[in-house]
């Protein structure tokens, strides 16, 4: 309570948006239509922003949203950015019953571990994306997939960041 | 869910449990539909152009404060030496009178030869133009988003081209926008062959913006760095002379090759009808084309 005593000013009366329990739901879908924006990339190495906003949020707190919504968020994700429809269905949800079932296990939690999770399922994703590739007639060789990862892993704490200040902006803290 | 038993509450421990099986009932209808668009690719056509003419507004809107933003930048830069660049299209355009004079009679020419061999040329008319507008940024595959759709004519498996050479064929359509199969997918197979000479080669995309092109026969490598690799029209689905891609690189039974037109810089992209329809549509019976 050190901390409280420490932020000070105006802590009375202030209480969470009304919509605040709307919130990570609603800016997944907007990580989603990213999508929409006139980006011409020539390599597509763009982060799967969608999902990374996803596992953000999920990092930071453990209900987000009710578990089953990731199955109808990852059919936006899907029907935006082209994927094939269900592929963002299946891993969205899995992502987050992966993600309990480890809440289970671990006794403790940092950055570092948080990252490495991230990074982990930011790997499982891209594999997926190059085997889904490949089944539909894109057979590519496996190191294309490297870069993008990469890239992905390293925008991961970005996207963790900016969710943290929207959780703080949605409860008002 | 977080933790394993949230207490004592018998309400609580129920809802755990059902929220548990929301999720795995939500893997089990993604793996469902998962399968469904990847064995029948046609299911979901609807919906996927849905989805797209709900986005088509917004990239279109974006693209052209975009275009302008960057028009700004270019045309600001091209002030900068001009002298230097007005002595050197002078020039260059001297050069291509020359060459222009030289291609009419070429031109003239052809259609006396073409004349006495009867040959029959279907003319290839434009369908529909637009405008790229977006693109997948984030996948190993390789579409581009076109501004115009289904209420311009255009459908599933169309090839699209700009003035600067092949862009790819169209996968997806929605009313107003469609999304396009660019040349660099590795999924997209183009025939084609060698400007100098003839040689058919095969152009298949390499998901990172360049081409793989192999010659049909085994043999020496005939490529040279700078060579153009037209479209030849076998199969019939693109049409025959479109300029794919310039050589700039060889490796050991190939060469790796840069499309021509840029979805980056290619302003308008042209919808034509299938070179022979007949041809791709006694294709698409026998092999179920998949996106």
């Amino acid at each position: 309570m050190v901390r409280a005593a420490l932020t000070g000013r105006h802590r009375i009366g202030r209480e969470p948006a009304p919509y605040a329990p709307y919130v990570p739901a609603a800016s997944v879908v907007v990580a989603s239509l990213v999508a929409a924006l006139p980006i011409i990339s020539a390599s597509g190495w763009y982060p799967d922003f969608g999902f990374l906003v996803l596992i953000g949020w999920r990092l930071l707190r453990a209900d987000p949203w009710p578990a089953w919504w990731a199955a109808p968020l990852g059919l936006i994700n899907d029907l935006f950015t082209g994927y094939p429809i269900g592929f963002s269905v299946v891993l969205w949800s899995a992502s987050m019953l992966a993600l309990d079932l480890i809440d289970r296990r671990t006794m403790w939690r940092d950055y570092w571990t948080e990252w490495l999770l991230a990074a982990v399922l930011v790997a499982i994703d891209q594999w997926l994306q190059w085997r889904i590739a490949a089944m539909t007639g894109a057979r590519l060789p496996y190191f294309t997939i490297v870069p993008p990862l990469v890239i992905s892993i390293c925008v991961f704490p970005v996207v963790a960041w900016v969710v943290s200040r929207i959780d703080a902006w949605r409860l008002r803290r | 869910m977080a933790t394993a038993r949230p207490g004592w509450s018998r309400r609580a421990q129920y809802g755990l449990f059902f929220s548990f099986l929301a999720v795995i009932a939500g893997i089990v209808v993604g793996v469902i539909l998962l399968t469904l668009s990847l064995v029948a690719p046609k299911t979901f056509n609807g919906v996927r152009g849905a989805a797209l003419d709900v986005t088509a507004p917004i990239t279109g809107a974006l693209h052209e404060v975009a275009a302008t933003a960057g028009g700004m930048f270019s045309g600001a830069g091209n002030y900068w030496d001009a002298a230097n660049q007005n002595a050197k299209l002078k020039r260059e355009r001297q050069a291509m009178l020359h060459r222009m004079v030289e291609a009419k009679a070429i031109f003239q020419e052809n259609r006396q030869l073409k004349a006495t061999l009867q040959l029959r040329e279907r003319e290839q008319n434009t369908l529909a133009v637009g405008r790229i507008v977006g693109s997948s940024f984030n996948s190993p595959r390789r579409f581009a988003i076109l501004s115009t759709g289904s209420t311009d004519g255009v459908r599933i498996g169309m090839p699209v081209r700009s003035p600067d050479g092949l862009v790819g064929r169209i996968i997806d359509v929605g009313a107003l926008a469609s999304r396009v199969l660019l040349v660099s997918d590795r999924a997209n197979i183009v025939p084609a062959r060698l400007l100098r000479g003839g040689i058919p080669v095969i152009s298949q995309g390499r998901g990172d913006g360049t081409i793989d092109v192999r010659p049909l026969e085994v043999g020496r490598n005939p490529f040279k760095r700078g060579d153009i690799i037209i479209s030849s029209g076998t199969g019939g689905l693109y049409p025959p002379l479109v300029p794919i891609a310039r050589v700039v690189k060889l490796d050991d039974d190939g060469a790796i090759a840069l499309p021509l037109a840029d979805p980056a810089n290619t302003s308008f992209a042209m919808v034509q009808p299938p070179f022979e329809p007949a041809a791709v549509a006694a294709e698409s019976v026998l092999t179920p084309e998949s996106p």
